[in-house]
């Protein structure tokens, strides 16, 4: 029998779960990505399935629960997605989203208006190939992790190309299908290079400055991290998704904790199993935190087993007042975490 | 090596596999029949599509709420993996052991199954039936959550003797009821709460939750039984360890086997009242069933080293199965390279030619064999491999046109160029009315366009078109 592990605790506190599975309307379907907005909205980007118009949205609402509406739809033509991946919030409140398949940027307003779009399939400067995680600096410079084209490209707000850094390599500096990126206060660029396991980062500029960790699933350890964000003071929270956990370092690398889910009720959730009488008895006469052999003895199974952990956090993110969001696709909810005070 | 050798490997992997390439089958040539078969039963460190791609670019594969996620997940691992004979041997099993989804209602339960079949499918059967037998999708499947000390639920016991293991006419309706009574107690854990979200189709609050079994000692009855015979307090390991004994399940087994690999046999209803087509190699295979203490490798160790399976003329008699087709085709024409939002569609083109995976149409999974063909699934099926080996643009078709292009230039008549082409799809053998046909497409627009010097592109796509016309062929859509 293996014991669940107990969260360790110290650095981060558990704060409370928002979202409920829902392919419309309140509630989150296979997301991918989250962002926070200035006034504490919540962007949720639902991928739902492959093929499957329903469930492709922005979900807009707040950690507290309050639901605000949704906007885009499934499709190809402005202001709609086939398989959104990454969001950002520049400092007017303009919201750009990535889509995977369409290869491009689309860019709404704070209420979900369609705006603009760039980007194109391709490998030249500007150019896309299955584009993921985003970022905005300071300036509103964005920029974009052109996963399979394996670079980070800098773009200004309307789209222009900048720069670009990085090729297919394991070494400093190489990157392989990155996914999730941050900028930091004093703008540096942090890269969750997924398919080499470890962060690195990088100057405005795109120099290899840093690279944090290696190969695995002990302290420091990555296996094919999605997400990165770092707050004020430096530290450096990773959503180490193939290990299903959050993983925090301290500015220099070193290894500060980790958590591997504590998600409760949600709102949505709550009110579900209200309603849902039979439902919520069964479920409260249910012990979700079984202790058993697994057929696989992997994080992906165990996570799979109890409800709980985190399940294919694919994203993280902090809002304005230092709280973590970290985006399950497989849970459709996120858990938001908080620095021990 | 020659052209003969070629091509009984070649049915050996259509068989054993779904196929392969024409550079897979100069290597397993160069290797040996033997080492060939050595290779599929023992692969070693499985190559395939990485779930982490997978689950990343597709994230609904990851938690796999439905069918439509675990049959796509299961396609990958189908078409992209060094290890054919194992994907192989889980369609044989999930034919068998047939379970589906619209009682299910949970993807990654039935993904599950699969995942077991692929651990324990290629090992002794004793263990395949204790594991099934603890299979949380089987016990939902069967309704053995509703076979309780006392109230017993004859499902899991009946369909265990019928349709898993020995077949009707080997067994009593008592057979039956004890053996449900061992397997009171087999369930799963938190059953009422995963029964009721099964039942709503419920992913609420957050995805579906993962089952595992669970045994209740205090739901079991102990008491004395009688079973095929044999007097115990007997449990549900017992009962397979009895039923393992008997002849009546090493020859159904066997013929099971010998139906999926060698040639089709009737229905499985029909066994008890028609013979075995090769009552020998029946006779055979049950042999090694219980000189290896049931051990399924050496079954197929056994049929593919054998006569009856190498002789030509069980080449190209079975008629492949949807899924085996649209995945041949796949692995041919390579386009799982990374993972492409196609998928689905392939996995719903099986479903419109007849099969979907991880969901059967009963307990007695499909009617194999020329059920498979009417008229509608035909032209599916023809329109599907041509439109595929059509498609220029896939990394396979590309490779094996720029190899066709270097073997039809030498020589450059319509004979070469069709001969090229059903060597690159597989070393394919036609018949002589087939091949002048072939040959008689290949001739329209004359022989210049085959010449080396003709312009490139008007070459390439002469060399596509007569691809395609293969692909139309009888034995394309045979194994």
């Amino acid at each position: 029998m293996s014991a669940i592990e107990k969260p360790k605790t110290g650095f981060l506190e558990y704060v409370l779960t928002v979202g409920i599975s829902a392919m419309e309307g309140r509630g989150c379907y296979v997301p991918v990505d989250s962002a926070i907005g200035n006034d504490g909205v919540l962007y949720v980007v639902n991928r739902s399935q492959v093929n499957v118009a329903r469930g492709v949205r922005v979900t807009m609402c707040n950690a507290e629960g309050e639901y605000f509406g949704t906007f885009g739809s499934y499709g190809e033509g402005d202001g709609q997605f086939t398989s959104p991946s990454g969001i950002a919030i520049d400092s007017q409140g303009r919201i750009y989203v990535s889509d995977e398949h369409l290869h491009r940027i689309s860019v709404f307003d704070a209420g979900g208006r369609f705006l603009s779009k760039f980007g194109a399939p391709g490998t030249q400067d500007g150019e896309l190939d299955t584009p993921s995680g985003l970022a905005l600096d300071s300036q509103d410079n964005l920029y974009v992790a052109d996963t399979y084209n394996n670079r980070i490209q800098k773009f200004t707000a309307d789209g222009q190309f900048q720069l670009s850094f990085g090729s297919l390599d394991d070494g400093n500096g190489g990157l392989n299908l990155p996914w999730g990126v941050a900028v930091d206060a004093k703008q540096d660029v942090y890269v969750a290079d997924w398919g080499n396991d470890r962060i690195q980062r990088f100057s405005p500029d795109g120099e290899h400055l840093a690279t944090f960790g290696t190969s695995g699933d002990g302290d420091g350890e990555f296996y094919r991290p999605s997400g990165v964000a770092v707050d004020n003071d430096g530290f450096i929270y990773v959503s180490d998704w193939g290990n299903e956990r959050v993983l925090v370092l301290n500015s220099e690398g070193g290894f500060v904790t980790s958590v591997m889910g504590d998600a409760t009720l949600s709102k949505w959730a709550a009110n579900f199993l209200s309603i849902n009488v039979e439902e919520g008895a069964a479920r409260s006469r249910a012990n979700l935190e079984p202790e058993i052999d697994y057929f696989v003895p992997d994080s992906h199974e165990k996570s799979s087993h109890i409800e709980k952990y985190f399940w294919a956090p694919a994203s993280i993110k902090l809002d304005g007042a230092g709280r973590l969001y970290v985006t399950e696709s497989n849970r459709h909810r996120i858990q938001v975490y908080k620095r021990a005070s | 090596m020659s052209n003969s050798d070629v091509e009984l490997i070649a049915h050996l992997m259509r068989r054993a596999g779904f196929g392969a390439t024409r550079d897979q089958l100069h290597a397993h040539t160069a290797k040996g029949y033997e080492a060939t078969v050595e290779d599929l039963l023992g692969p070693g460190a499985e190559q395939r599509m990485g779930d982490d791609l997978i689950r990343r670019f597709q994230p609904e594969l990851s938690g796999m709420l439905n069918q439509n996620s675990s049959g796509p997940n299961w396609l990958y691992r189908m078409a992209t993996t060094s290890a054919p004979l194992q994907e192989k041997m889980n369609l044989f099993w999930h034919g068998i052991f047939a379970t589906g989804y619209p009682k299910v209602i949970h993807g990654k339960a039935l993904s599950d199954q699969i995942r077991m079949f692929r651990r324990y499918g290629l090992g002794s059967f004793q263990t395949l039936l204790l594991e099934l037998s603890k299979d949380p999708a089987m016990i939902i499947w069967l309704d053995n959550q509703d076979n309780h000390k006392g109230a017993i639920n004859e499902n899991f016991g009946r369909e265990l003797l019928e349709l898993f293991s020995m077949g009707v006419g080997s067994y009593t309706e008592t057979d039956i009821q004890e053996c449900a009574r061992a397997f009171t107690g087999w369930t799963i854990a938190n059953r009422e709460y995963m029964e009721l979200r099964s039942q709503r189709d419920s992913d609420w609050p957050y995805g579906r939750i993962s089952w595992h079994f669970e045994y209740r000692p205090e739901d079991h009855d102990d008491g004395e039984k009688e079973f095929l015979g044999q007097r115990g307090n007997f449990n549900g390991e017992d009962v397979i360890g009895i039923i393992c004994q008997q002849d009546a399940t090493a020859r159904f087994i066997s013929r099971h086997i010998y139906s999926f690999f060698v040639a089709d046999e009737p229905g499985v209803p029909q066994w008890p009242y028609t013979p075995p087509a090769d009552e020998q190699a029946i006779e055979q295979l049950t042999q090694v069933y219980f000189d290896s203490n049931y051990s399924i490798t050496e079954m197929l160790r056994a049929l593919f080293n054998s006569d009856y399976f190498k002789s030509e003329s069980s080449w190209y008699t079975k008629v492949k199965s949807p899924v085996e087709l649209v995945v041949g085709v796949a692995r041919l024409t390579g386009e799982f390279d990374r993972p492409r939002r196609e998928v689905m569609d392939r996995y719903f083109r099986a479903i419109y030619m007849g099969q979907a995976l991880n969901n059967p149409p009963s307990v007695e999974g499909w009617h194999q064999g020329a059920d498979w063909l009417d008229t509608g699934t035909v032209v599916e099926r023809v329109n599907f491999a041509t439109q595929q080996l059509g498609d220029a643009s896939k990394p396979g078709v590309q490779a094996m046109i720029d190899r066709i292009a270097l073997q039809s230039e030498q020589v450059g008549t319509p004979e070469s160029l069709v001969e090229a082409c059903l060597d690159q799809v597989g070393a394919l053998t036609v018949s002589d009315d087939t091949l002048t046909e072939l040959v008689e497409f290949a001739s329209i627009g004359g022989e210049d366009s085959l010449a080396s010097d003709s312009p490139d592109g008007e070459a390439r796509q002469r060399i596509v078109e007569v691809l395609q016309m293969v692909a139309a062929t009888q034995v394309f859509q045979r194994c």
